[in-house]
């Protein structure tokens, strides 16, 4: 075997500028999918971090059943009693896998500056509780300033959180007076006074002029409740996501709660759209890459095959068989895709080093603010490619290499 | 038993809606340890003769035996065996493999066999230090002459050690003083060794050496001359 790889990579450098071009090729578009898939990778890791830990939503999010239906037109029927909380906190909280398990009312009403009124859509939660799921995650989210102002406490109940928009909207700034506006769940009309503790930046652009975070003490004031519309959980390890989901569904069940519960991934809309996005991005660029490949392969094997007509005639003379010669040409092939998925290997270590070392920064669609752009090495996408690179150099050189077996010994040996 | 028994054997080649008679009615017995020839003008049917005799074509019509077996009944894989294992081949133009050295390419049918053994290895050196080629070992074709690189060729075709050597045309490409020696390396090996060798040549140098030659016109046997009945030692068996 030794010997023909040997013949393979010989017969390669003999004809080094044919077969560079090949390997620039494969190599070129090695890093291409392996650059994407980093990029990709680096955006659904963000968006996935961003979701569970810097908006604090953590892994799960437990409704009343028919919240996420029904409730829908009218969520304050559809909320969770204290009763329910407590039963929900008990089994969760008795879970290995979690971490940390924290209540949620989301609210709406009315801002006004005392001269203008406006929407806006308020986020209830745990401050100490955001704060610690916050500390759960990435260093590099971590540092990420989210807000200017002072840190919401759980005690005062009145010191909110105001979008930039909002604020700008209603010409509020940290530490002006506002009052909040909204109907009780009973359907009388609520108000009550609030300090802008923090401006921050909306995740989503379009919210920017209507999102507020309150305590959940004041949410649970202004609709004059003691009920929340979810418990969040936040799980030691994102990976038992859905094993955890299946195992508190069924201790909830056992317990006699109707709840619903939904995972990170199915309540987080923008990461669904933008792996949808990316997915079809992929295919393509993964098609294009794949023609390419395997039409060089071609190209290069096919002009082996022709160049060595009269070798491969005289080592079928000498006895090898047909199988012989396709394998001969396969592992020439095969090595193809080896040396140009490790020249890629390099072409996308260099990618990411350059882009480590410049850290550009960029404002992804649908977001207020410049955040930093990462490539990932994904050490399995890398592997998978390697190998199906190398796979799919061999498969496209098998058509010539079974062209070049099947050859008249005869006229193979008188070819010039 | 004879080495090769041809009966009636016909080769056809169609080209479009000509059809031309390269081989017609050829019989032919080439015993154990012959040293051969078949000469004729071009177009007589040399090589036709000696690419069926080598299992390198199938004949269109009639019989050939290669120690008594019919290789044209048997499948193209066990017909390659028997062509890897039977037969050794010296072409007119050499045809080592550019990529590999001259040891390696002596050993390339062993290779094709399979496993090669250190004795294997110390057979093809034996072989290449026989044919003077000591000093060339390691180096790959483009760094030996015509010559050497036709008596690597002549080292891979007996490091089998097969039943028939055929040998097409062997002196065609060398000059004269190189001929005269490859001509006479091969008459030692038949005789030391037992080697059968069946050649297709115009070189009247070689035609002189031989004990048989076979005339060919028009795809026919025209004469079968005996110039030199030698008896030659038992013919060496090759392991499978």
């Amino acid at each position: 075997m030794l010997t023909w790889v040997k013949m393979a990579a010989r017969n390669l450098a003999r004809h080094g500028r044919r077969s560079g071009f090949t390997m620039l090729a494969i190599g070129l578009g090695f890093a291409a999918v392996n650059v994407f898939s980093g990029f990709t990778d680096y955006i659904f890791s963000g968006l996935q971090d961003t979701y569970i830990y810097t908006q604090g939503n953590g892994h799960l999010s437990l409704f009343k059943r028919g919240f996420l239906g029904q409730g829908k037109a009218d969520p304050t029927q559809y909320l969770l009693t204290a009763a329910e909380q407590k039963g929900i906190l008990e089994v969760s909280g008795g879970m290995p896998d979690v971490a940390l398990v924290t209540p949620q009312l989301d609210i709406t009403g009315l801002l006004s500056n005392g001269e203008i009124s406006t929407i806006f859509v308020a986020s209830g939660r745990v401050p100490s509780a955001v704060r610690a799921i916050r500390g759960q995650g990435p260093a590099s989210l971590r540092k990420v300033g989210l807000f200017n102002g002072k840190q919401l406490e759980d005690e005062v109940t009145g010191g909110v959180g105001l979008s930039s928009g909002l604020a700008s909207l209603l010409g509020l700034g940290l530490g002006s007076d506002a009052v909040a506006m909204a109907p009780t769940v009973s359907g009388q009309i609520n108000a009550l006074d609030i300090e802008v503790y923090q401006t921050f930046e909306s995740a989503l652009e379009a919210m920017n002029d209507k999102q507020m975070i309150v305590p959940l003490g004041f949410a649970q004031s202004l609709y004059d409740t003691e009920s929340i519309d979810r418990v969040n959980v936040l799980l030691k390890d994102t990976r038992r996501t859905e094993a955890v989901r299946a195992e508190l569904e069924r201790r909830l069940a056992a317990r006699g709660l109707a709840v619903e519960i939904r995972t990170w991934q199915q309540l987080s809309p923008l990461y669904a759209k933008v792996k949808d996005m990316f997915d079809v991005i992929f295919m393509f660029l993964f098609t294009i890459v794949f023609i390419i490949v395997v039409m060089s392969v071609i190209n290069t094997i096919g002009m082996a095959v022709m160049e060595r007509t009269r070798e491969i005639g005289t080592l079928r003379a000498l006895g090898m068989q047909r199988g012989g010669i396709v394998r001969l040409f396969a592992i020439e092939s095969a090595l193809l895709g080896l040396a140009g998925s490790l020249l890629g290997l390099v072409f996308t270590g260099l990618t990411w080093l350059v882009v480590k070392i410049a850290q550009p920064t960029w404002i992804p669609p649908q977001i207020t603010r410049r955040v930093p752009l990462e490539v990932h090495l994904v050490p399995d996408t890398v592997l998978l490619s390697l190998c199906f690179m190398v796979v799919l150099a061999l498969a496209a050189a098998i058509p010539p290499a079974n062209r070049a077996a099947r050859m008249n010994i005869v006229n193979s040996l008188g070819h010039t | 038993m004879a080495l090769v028994e041809l009966r009636q054997v016909c080769k056809r080649y169609t080209l479009g809606e000509t059809s031309i008679d390269a081989l017609k009615n050829v019989d032919l017995d080439i015993e154990p340890g012959e040293f051969i020839a078949a000469w004729g003008p071009s177009g007589s049917g040399k090589s036709t003769l000696c690419n069926l005799i080598g299992l390198l074509d199938e004949p269109t019509s009639g019989q050939i035996r290669l120690e008594g077996q019919d290789p044209f009944g048997i499948s193209d894989m066990e017909r390659s065996r028997l062509r890897n294992c039977r037969i050794g081949f010296v072409f007119q133009g050499f045809n080592l493999v550019p990529v590999l050295s001259a040891l390696d390419n002596v050993l390339l049918p062993l290779q094709i066999r399979g496993r090669v053994s250190q004795q294997d290895k110390a057979k093809a050196l034996h072989y290449l230090k026989r044919l003077g080629l000591d000093n060339h070992i390691g180096h790959r074709p483009q760094k030996l002459s015509g010559g050497q690189q036709q008596r690597v060729a002549i080292a891979r075709a007996l490091i089998t050690e097969p039943a028939l050597v055929i040998a097409d045309e062997p002196t065609a490409n060398l000059d004269s003083v190189t001929a005269a020696g490859i001509i006479a390396l091969m008459r030692d090996l038949n005789r030391q060794q037992g080697t059968t060798f069946l050649f297709s040549t115009h070189d009247q140098r070689l035609i002189q050496q031989v004990d048989r030659l076979i005339h060919l016109r028009d795809g026919a046997i025209e004469a079968d001359d005996r110039l030199a009945p030698e008896a030659g030692p038992a013919v060496q068996s090759c392991a499978a």
